[in-house]
């Protein structure tokens, strides 16, 4: 049964689409979406996450560990990293046991994120059937190069008519994930809802469509010259959206230059609380230190502190931005020292999601889960502040 | 502990100095410093030296000042505390002769900043002073440490941008008489306010440039004065002051209370207030920083340094003038030299030769904060030991 059903866009558009902003990429989508999945404090039952996506950042391995953080939960919860488009999504969905968190995530083309998560209430999700053809007019090898054979009639007609023909569906989808909104309508009774995403995201935004309209039917989904198809029940689903109004990403120049570098050492000391946004707290004077510190700023205790979560909301206590052009960074970018909500402690903190300057001292907002820069290769995920208000 | 004179002090250009290692650099400074002194230096005469230097670029900083000027049977030893390193080598060498250990020491304050590409610079000066998971990948650039203060420093106080600029104006007006000084060209007001924006609320012009350079200083036992000068400057006092390093800790970012704590020691050690200063050089790496230093030295109330500004009473000529070299802003800020080009500055101010002489200057003080805002030094000079 699937409980939630939880979507995430990012809220730049570039050239009419959704696209991921500077400091975005699959890990950060997939844990706004997953966050939203779990706001009702469901963390704790988690047993399996399963992260579809054709973007992983990190092929050689470390996706987990961050996206274990960024969502809150233990690192001994399994991750299944799935290489997929919309139909892997809609398998891992019909596969998933119960206590999963799914996620499917996408950069490429559309950029956006969905995630459910699975209980022993709401929506029934029943796998139809499968059919998995090979036609790969578009080929992103190990060097990252793409191909694409621009032929669309190929691909309806080679592609997905013949596997849909093949996959004996009992009758015509309510919506088909995977294909532009206009393309996917003429193979779908009734009026299909619109779709911001093409990937591995798009079935979870069609799940989530249909269950706010309460009306259920046979989710297909399509990549190429695949195709999943599945029936959806959706009542007692929880939607939740974690969607703001589409803007033009501003224009940022990036200059070129050296590669930003890494500590290793560093990295790994920092991890958990940059990660999890947790401070360390005197287990002497309970003091909150952000970063965690061996000597206490209160007392003076020195010794192992205890990592406790931070709110996430705060206000600004002062910022400035950055508009001489730094190598390896988008310039303009805001900086902001933040006052959160109802501890003693400050963070020193990219400002994200508006024009940079818009979020002057006292603005309101909150701390998310993002890339902050990308080191000699090595995204360097931690938290950025969004503000109330973006103008 | 015996009292502790300057009686000679000289410094390089700073500039861009492309065609200038920092091999050649420290031995120039030693040189000009020599022929400063009065009745002349055999360096035979010289037992120590303390070297401040921020970032080494051509290898060992010490070793590099003993071969390049010949001491090669000498104590040398380096000093890095951020902006304050300069002034933290003479406190150094002062320490060394009061205490009797040597009479006669060698100050030299020196660094190469315009040595990597200016692209690179960023990045290989900001790995020098940020925590490296916390803070370096932020974007965490020089001016933007300082900017953060100064724009919650404006948001609380009456003060405008407007009077940032009236001290960018003032510092390139000091530096157009000094034949050292990197910007030796005088702007306006307007030219500041509509310079294109570096990092919010620091414009083109708010910014010191990028700098290379070295100075020296003669320290010397108040025994053997007179075997150097008949008008020496005396070291009356000096303090260095500290401050958590990361700005998520400073509680109250309107203030440096580095300073506030340095000049506190400096002035308490000198026996004077920041009444009785005729003269003063104040780190101003960024207009602001000169802005809120006004407060935290004494000169003014706390946010009213503006007023300060408005007077006019910083200038050469005013109540309290500040910058008459050209500051950082005018004269260039290569970190390790700057401190001890600030004293280079007001050794020739409290002997009455300096190209842009105050009045009568008898005591006199000199201010740096760094790291990016975690240490301040303060030194009291006075035309009189005591």
């Amino acid at each position: 049964m699937i409980a939630t059903v939880a979507t995430y866009l990012p809220q730049w558009i570039a050239e009419g689409r959704r696209c991921a902003g500077p400091d975005e990429d699959a890990l950060t989508m997939a844990v706004a979406a997953g966050r939203a999945a779990l706001e009702d404090g469901s963390a704790n039952d988690v047993r399996k996450v399963v992260i579809v996506t054709r973007d992983l950042p990190l092929l050689e391995g470390g996706n987990a560990p961050a996206l274990l953080a960024g969502l809150g939960l233990s690192d001994r919860v399994e991750v299944v990293e799935r290489v997929g488009g919309a139909p892997a999504t809609l398998d891992a969905l019909a596969e998933a046991s119960e206590y999963s968190l799914v996620v499917g995530t996408d950069v490429s083309g559309a950029a956006g994120a969905g995630a459910a998560w699975t209980s022993s209430v709401g929506g029934g999700l029943t796998a139809l059937t499968r059919v998995q053809r090979s036609l790969p007019l578009r080929v992103r090898g190990q060097d990252g190069a793409v191909h694409e054979d621009d032929d669309p009639r190929l691909q309806r007609e080679r592609g997905l008519r013949v596997s849909l023909g093949a996959a004996g569906l009992p009758g015509k989808p309510v919506v088909l994930a995977g294909l532009s909104d206009r393309e996917a309508a003429a193979w779908c009774e009734g009026n299909p809802p619109g779709l911001p995403t093409l990937g591995a995201s798009a079935p979870l935004f069609a799940l989530a469509a249909l269950a706010e309209r309460g009306a259920g039917g046979i989710v297909a989904a399509v990549e190429q010259a695949t195709v999943s198809a599945v029936h959806w029940e959706p009542a007692g689903v929880i939607v939740r959206r974690d969607e703001r109004a589409a803007r033009e990403l501003p224009r940022r120049r990036l200059s070129p230059g050296p590669e930003i570098k890494i500590a290793f050492t560093a990295y790994d000391r920092a991890f958990d609380a940059k990660l999890r946004w947790q401070a360390g707290q005197c287990p002497s004077c309970a003091t909150l230190a952000f970063p965690p510190r061996l000597r206490c700023l209160g007392c003076g205790h020195e010794g192992d502190t205890v990592l406790v979560p931070l709110p996430r909301t705060g206000t600004v206590y002062t910022t400035t931005t950055i508009h001489v052009p730094v190598p390896g960074l988008a310039s303009p970018y805001a900086l902001a020292v933040v006052q959160l909500d109802g501890v003693d402690v400050r963070a020193l903190v990219p400002v994200t999601d508006c024009t940079p300057g818009a979020a002057d001292i006292d603005a309101r907002g909150r701390l998310v889960f993002r890339r902050l820069t990308v080191r000699s290769g090595v995204p360097d995920y931690g938290y950025a502040f969004v503000p109330e208000v973006v103008d | 502990m015996r009292r502790v004179a300057i009686v000679g002090a000289g410094m390089t250009a700073f500039g861009e100095h492309f065609n200038l290692g920092i091999k050649e650099l420290v031995p120039m400074a030693v040189s000009e410093m020599a022929a400063s002194v009065d009745r002349g230096l055999d360096r035979d005469a010289i037992e120590a030296v303390w070297f401040g230097e921020l970032a080494t670029t051509d290898g060992f900083p010490s070793g590099i000042l003993a071969d390049s000027c010949g001491l090669l049977n000498i104590p040398v030893t380096r000093v890095e505390n951020a902006c304050a390193t300069g002034q933290d080598a003479l406190r150094n060498a002062v320490f060394g002769v009061a205490s009797g250990h040597v009479d006669v020491a060698l100050v030299v304050g020196a660094d190469k900043v315009r040595e990597t590409s200016a692209r690179a610079t960023f990045w290989d000066w900001m790995g020098m002073t940020r925590d490296m998971a916390w803070d370096y990948p932020l974007g965490l650039v020089a001016p933007a440490n300082f900017a953060l203060h100064v724009r919650r420093y404006l948001h609380e106080s009456p003060a405008t941008r407007e009077h940032l600029a009236m001290i960018a104006v003032k510092n390139h007006k000091h530096a157009v008489t000094n034949p050292k000084a990197q910007l030796r060209h005088e702007i306006t007001v307007d030219q500041v306010l509509s310079a294109p924006m570096v990092v919010d609320p620091f414009g083109l012009y708010d910014c010191t440039p990028q700098s290379d350079g070295a100075a020296a200083l003669l320290v010397v036992g108040e025994e053997v004065v007179n075997r150097f000068t008949a008008r020496p400057v005396w070291v009356r006092g000096f303090g260095l002051g500290f401050d958590r390093v990361m700005h998520q800790h400073k509680t109250d970012m309107t203030t440096f209370p580095a300073t506030v704590k340095a000049a506190k020691v400096a002035f308490s050690m000198a026996g004077v207030g920041p009444d009785d200063i005729d003269v003063a050089e104040v780190h101003d790496c960024f207009t602001g920083v000169e802005l809120i230093s006004y407060e935290d030295l004494g000169f003014a109330e706390r946010f009213r340094g503006h007023e300060l500004v408005e007077s006019r009473d910083h200038y050469v000529g005013g109540r309290i003038p500040v910058n008459p070299s050209g500051g950082l802003k005018g004269k260039g800020h290569p970190p390790g030299a700057t401190g001890v080009a600030q004293v280079v500055e007001l050794f020739e101010q409290l002997r009455g030769e300096s190209t842009n002489q105050v009045d009568g200057a008898r005591v006199a003080l000199a201010h740096n904060i760094g790291g990016p805002t975690a240490v301040s030094a303060v030194t009291i000079l006075g035309a009189d030991p005591s």
